[in-house]
Formats: structure tokens, C-alpha cells, sequence
């Protein structure tokens, strides 16, 4: 009896202490799961090294944010620049183009267009006039051609192939016309270039410079030209 | 005597080797078991020296203990107060008192072994 008792109580001690020990092993075990899943098995020198790494990293994403906001700025100067060099390219082509034009204006260069050709011939020699003067070509009739041509929009014009600049001056010197300073006997011949129609109507315009210089025996002339070259002006 | 420490080496055999997970906010509940337990014990060892050593209130305390400590870390973190300090204060308090009162009683009896060994 007293064996089976003290081996009862054994037994119950027994399953007291394994029960003890389960718990406390398991409590154990568990506590030991929650740290290894609280720090996943990092050394402090794993973790220094880590965070390092870390700083480095964020630092250079820094960096690189402060570069590609530079990046965009100097892209946006350089569209700026882009911008102001194409608006400048245009400017000087227009620049050059109205050089070019008042160039020609001016005379400084050959121009070549569709206009008129014009030639005053003295009229032929009329013995009942007694003045021959009646009947030669005078400078005034070239002016007045001249400036009929101008007024409608001539935009060059030549007297026998010497253009003319705003400052020429025509001459009457005798038997000869001078036309800055060179000498130019009958006939003349007066080119223009500029719209054909109308310079042919202005100058054909009843009562207008054809009829006076006809009214005046002088032998008038007038042709279309599809291409007429001028040079440029003499000693410029 | 060989039988409660079996059984002793297997519980912790068996405690290592389950792959049981619970969740954590359980793991208080069993750390405070493991105090009571612990605490049971140390009463049981110190009621054994003082020769009031009782089989069924030793059971009885281990088991119920146990379980009263985890219902009251329960009922705490349900009530939303942390219960399971007071579980913790009291039993850690009464484990060192245990662990003393023992302390003495082991000392005393040395002590009056030694007078017993000198007076012999």
C-alpha cells in the first residue's frame, strides 16, 4: 500500500512537473520565436553596415533629385536660347532679305523683271518748222517720262541702260542729254521695270505724257518686255 | 524520485519540439501561467519543509492557479486594464517570499546540523 502511495503521489508530481515543464519550455520557445521574428537575425555590425548603406543610398537619391531639377532648368535655358536664336535666324533673313530688296532699289546690284520699254526718237526733220527744237527730244520730255513712270510705280528705270538713283541728274547739254555725267544722245531709250499694265496705262492715258510728247513731233515708242536686266548704277 | 524529474525533461522536450503557434497577444496569458506555476511550485517546496505539505492543495493550487492567471490577463486585456500586472506583482512577490522563507528554513536546518555534528 505505501508503495503504491508514494508511487501515486509520484505520479502526480510527475504531471505536475511535466505540465511545469511543457509550459515554461513553451513560454520559452514562443519568446524566443517573437524575438527572432521582431529582429530578423541582424548582427549590430550587419545592422550598422545596413544602415550606412541606407543613408548612403537616400543621400544619393538627394543628389540625384538636386541634378535633375538642375537638368530641367538648364534644358529649359536651353530652349530659351533655342527660341531667342531662331527668332534671331528669322530676323536676320528678313534683314537680309530687305537688304537684298534695297539693294536693288538703290541700284547697288543687276536687277531683272518684266516691264516696259520705252524710246523717244527726235521727229523727223520738217523743213516749214524753223526751230528744230520743235522736234527734237528735250530733257524735259524725259523727265516728264521719267516721272509718269516713278508716280505709277516703276521700280526701276534706266535711260539707255544707266539706271537711275534718287539722286541722278539729267542734264540738257546741247546735242546731248547727260545723265550723271554721262553723256547720252538720241534716241533714248527708257527702260522701267515694274507691273506692265500699269505703267502701259499711265503713260498711254489720254491727254497724258505720250500725247504731249506726240503733240511735241517727237517719235514715241512703247514695248512690253518680259525681261529686262538693269545694271547696277555707275560709280557706287 | 526519478519519475517527477522524467517527467520534468519531457515536458520541456515536448514544449521545445511542438511547432504549436499561438497568436501573440496569447503569449502574456502563458507568461503568466508560467509565474503562477513557478510560484505554485515554490509553495509546494516551501510547505514540504515546513511538514504542512498537502498533496491535493499542492494539484489543486498548481492547476488553478494557472488557469485563474491567465482568465484574469484575459478578462485585463478584454476590459482594456492590464490585469495581468497584478497577476504578475502578486506572484512575483509571493515567489520571493517563498524563495526566502526557504532560504531560511534551509538555513536553519544547517545551521542546527552543524550544532548537531559539533554536539556529537
Amino acid at each position: 500500500m505505501k508503495i503504491i502511495k508514494v508511487k501515486g503521489s509520484h505520479v502526480i508530481l510527475s504531471l505536475v512537473c511535466l505540465v511545469l515543464g511543457f509550459i515554461i519550455s513553451f513560454s520559452f520557445h514562443i519568446t524566443q520565436l517573437k524575438m527572432n521574428n521582431e529582429k530578423p537575425n541582424l548582427s549590430d555590425t550587419q545592422y550598422e553596415k545596413t544602415l550606412s548603406l541606407r543613408n548612403q543610398l537616400i543621400a544619393q537619391e538627394e543628389i540625384n533629385l538636386k541634378l535633375q531639377k538642375e537638368l530641367k532648368k538648364k534644358q529649359e535655358m536651353v530652349q530659351e536660347n533655342e527660341r531667342e536664336l531662331a527668332k534671331q535666324a528669322q530676323i536676320y533673313s528678313n534683314i537680309a532679305e530687305d537688304t537684298e530688296k534695297l539693294r536693288m532699289f538703290l541700284g547697288k546690284v543687276k536687277v531683272k523683271g518684266k516691264g516696259i520699254k520705252i524710246t523717244l526718237s527726235d521727229g523727223a526733220y520738217d523743213p516749214n518748222e524753223e526751230n528744230i527744237n520743235n522736234y527734237l527730244v528735250h530733257e524735259h520730255h524725259v523727265f516728264k517720262v521719267i516721272n509718269e513712270l516713278y508716280i505709277s510705280g516703276a521700280a526701276a528705270v534706266a535711260i539707255n541702260g544707266q539706271r537711275l538713283t534718287s539722286q541722278s541728274y539729267i542734264v540738257c547739254n546741247g546735242p546731248v542729254i547727260t545723265v550723271d555725267g554721262v553723256q547720252h544722245p538720241a534716241p533714248f531709250v527708257i527702260t522701267a521695270i515694274g507691273d506692265q499694265e500699269v505703267l502701259e496705262s499711265a503713260i498711254n492715258l489720254t491727254g497724258g505724257v505720250k500725247d504731249q510728247l506726240v503733240n511735241d513731233n517727237l517719235i514715241f515708242t512703247m514695248e512690253k518686255e518680259n525681261e529686262i536686266i538693269l545694271p547696277p548704277v555707275l560709280g557706287s | 524520485m526519478w519519475l517527477p524529474i522524467l517527467g520534468l525533461i519531457v515536458g520541456i522536450i515536448i514544449g521545445l519540439l511542438t511547432e504549436i503557434r499561438i497568436p501573440a497577444e496569447y503569449s502574456n496569458y502563458l507568461s503568466i501561467a508560467v509565474l503562477a506555476a513557478l510560484d505554485t511550485l515554490f509553495g509546494g517546496i516551501r510547505a514540504n519543509l515546513q511538514n504542512i505539505y498537502d498533496e491535493k492543495v499542492f494539484v489543486s493550487g498548481f492547476f488553478f492557479n494557472i488557469i485563474l492567471a491567465a482568465s484574469l490577463a484575459f478578462l485585463g486585456v478584454h476590459i482594456g486594464v492590464d490585469l495581468y500586472l497584478a497577476a504578475v506583482f502578486a506572484f512575483g512577490v509571493r515567489l520571493f517570499q517563498n524563495i526566502a522563507v526557504i532560504r531560511r528554513i534551509l538555513l536553519t536546518k544547517w545551521a542546527s546540523n552543524k550544532e548537531k555534528l559539533e554536539k556529537s
